[in-house]
């Protein structure tokens, strides 16, 4: 009797569907499997990627790690100023880019700005993030010639396309009530952004700030190599004319820099966040 | 008799801590500029010098798009190169970041050991600027796409192996006991309790990689990287001003198709989590 009931089970129409699910769900999987194997093999294929030279790479990349030992330290103390460069680059920027990414998302916000400056404006960002900075950067120095300045304009343009955007939809997410109940009091359009709007988004616009800055000062080391000077420019002069040791030395301090920008802006990071600052 | 100014006179304190501010923000501003060797008034160029620029800017050579279209040069093929090293490095960066999240997960890991290991070892891939890795490998393996397909990789493992342990340690962990609970071994645990919680954001977040590394990729492309920064730069370097114009204008609407693209596929898979899940 017992072994029939269990039969049955194996019968019903609910077990046999889930397993009809079952199967197509493999059916599906494995065609979603086909086509990844697919796409990847015409991709490596387009990107020239061949295992032997991969292997070839380490047998030519081990000898060349061990030429970048010891690093030059005596490097270390003309470097100083370069790193500065960059850092204090990748900063002025991030304060630029978030002096004007304010207007800016104020500009392209609907619940504040008149539907054809917000479509301007909105378009303006949108162009700005599709733009890397790399694309900026060679397109500045046709315009301002090699140096700071153009790094410097890349970096904050480019930073106004993210803050902006950010701050723009916090703008649109703050509940119509709060600016309704600023203007009851009689407050003008300014007023209401000055008290119902700035302070809402005040801690997002530091807290995405200092994200921004560490995007930056990867940024700035990437676009000093093509002519915004800083230790990128030091790092990839000293690749070329391949001498590794200086590279080395380079590198450990960019490394530093890096580290230490991560460490500040998650410090200050957690604390906007958690409240303790700016309230 | 005083000469004391009346409280209600003076500038409220709030008015009062607007100026330090402002004032502050224009002293360190300066400062920075200072430092930079920047004097502002180099910002401003010479009006002609911008219409003589536009003049050579414009019209961008869109026919570029169908020039020697079925030549290894073509724009098309190297925007599809592009993309394609922005698919291989996340594919392989994704792979290689969840085969690591496994061992950097505290309720996954062999031996904490391992995780301490594993997590420093994604703490340097992350932090490591794409520039250094690139220049690096352009030596080892030379000037072309692989080198970039590489260095993405090799950010992406970085970048994603702390997120995807991140999320592995926040799997529920009571499907996890209920699972070894009739008998599975730690592999058929991962397969059945921690996967099918995790696969939908693992999945969300590669689309979001791959945007990402559609963005780095352009970079890398302008250092020998292939693809489309590198017809980019060339065409700079040739000061070819109409080249690079179009170049630019297929570079913003590659980057910006795609990411509308990933957010769209993004946002349906979040909303629909059994798509991926079981």
């Amino acid at each position: 009797m017992a072994s029939a009931t269990v039969l049955s089970v194996r019968q019903d129409p609910p077990f046999l569907e889930w397993k009809k699910g079952i199967a197509q769900q493999r059916v599906k999987l494995a065609a979603l499997a086909i086509g990844l194997i697919a796409l990847v093999a015409l991709t490596s294929w387009r990107c020239e990627v061949h295992l032997a030279t991969f292997i070839a790479g380490i047998d030519k990349g081990l000898p060349l790690a061990g030429m970048f030992f010891p690093p030059e330290w005596s490097g270390l103390v003309g470097m100083l100023q370069p790193l500065g460069v960059t850092a204090v680059m990748a900063m002025a920027a991030t304060i630029l880019g978030m002096c004007l990414s304010l207007p800016c998302a104020l500009a392209a916000s609907s619940n504040l700005a008149p539907p054809p400056l917000r479509l301007a404006m909105r378009a303006f960002i949108a162009l700005e993030r599709g733009l890397p900075e790399i694309v900026q950067m060679l397109l500045l120095i046709a315009i301002f010639g090699l140096g700071v300045i153009p790094g410097l304009v890349a970096l904050s343009f480019s930073s106004i396309g993210m803050l902006a955007k950010l701050l723009a939809d916090g703008i649109e997410e703050i509940e119509p009530q709060m600016l309704e109940a600023v203007a009851a009091t009689g407050a003008t359009r300014w007023q209401v952004i000055r008290y119902a709007v700035v302070p809402q988004i005040l801690p997002a616009l530091f807290a995405n700030g200092l994200f921004r800055f560490e995007f930056n000062v990867r940024a700035g080391v990437i676009l000093g190599a093509v002519g915004a000077g800083g230790i990128g420019f030091i790092m990839s002069t000293a690749m070329r004319t391949m001498d590794y040791q200086k590279a080395c030395m380079a590198t450990l301090l960019t490394l530093a820099l890096v580290f230490s920008t991560e460490r500040v802006s998650d410090f200050f990071r957690a604390r906007i966040l958690g409240g303790g600052m700016l309230k | 008799m005083s000469l004391e100014v009346p409280a209600s006179a003076l500038p409220s304190r709030k008015f009062r801590l607007t100026i330090l501010y402002l004032l502050g923000t224009i002293a360190s501003m300066s400062l920075l500029f200072w430092y930079l060797g920047v004097n502002p008034s180099s910002f401003w160029v010479d009006f002609r010098f911008i219409v003589d620029l536009a003049q050579q800017m414009l019209p961008p050579h869109m026919s570029l798009l169908w020039a020697n279209f079925w030549t290894k040069d073509s724009v098309i093929l190297s925007l599809i190169e592009t993309l394609s090293m922005a698919f291989l490095a996340t594919v392989c960066g994704g792979a290689i970041a969840l085969f690591l999240a496994f061992f950097a997960a505290t309720n996954t890991t062999p031996h904490p050991l391992v995780r301490l290991a594993v997590r420093t070892l994604l703490v340097m891939t992350r932090s490591v600027p794409h520039l250094i890795v690139i220049l690096v490998l352009l030596v080892a393996v030379g000037i072309g796409p692989f080198a970039g397909v590489l260095t993405l990789t090799f950010a992406s493992v970085g970048m994603y192996g702390k997120f995807f342990a991140d999320s592995i340690e926040q799997a529920d962990k009571s499907m996890m006991e209920s699972v070894e609970s009739v008998g599975s071994t730690r592999m058929q645990t991962i397969r059945f309790a921690v996967l099918p919680q995790v696969m939908p954001s693992f999945v969300a977040n590669l689309f979001y990689a791959f945007d990402h590394n559609l963005r780095a990729a352009i970079p890398l492309g302008v250092f020998g990287g292939g693809g489309i920064g590198f017809q980019l730069e060339f065409a700079h370097g040739l000061l070819h001003y109409k080249d690079v114009i179009a170049y630019t204008i297929l570079i913003v609407v590659l980057i910006t198709g795609m990411e509308r693209i990933s957010d769209w596929v993004r946002r349906s898979i979040i909303t629909q989590p059994q798509l991926i899940a079981k």
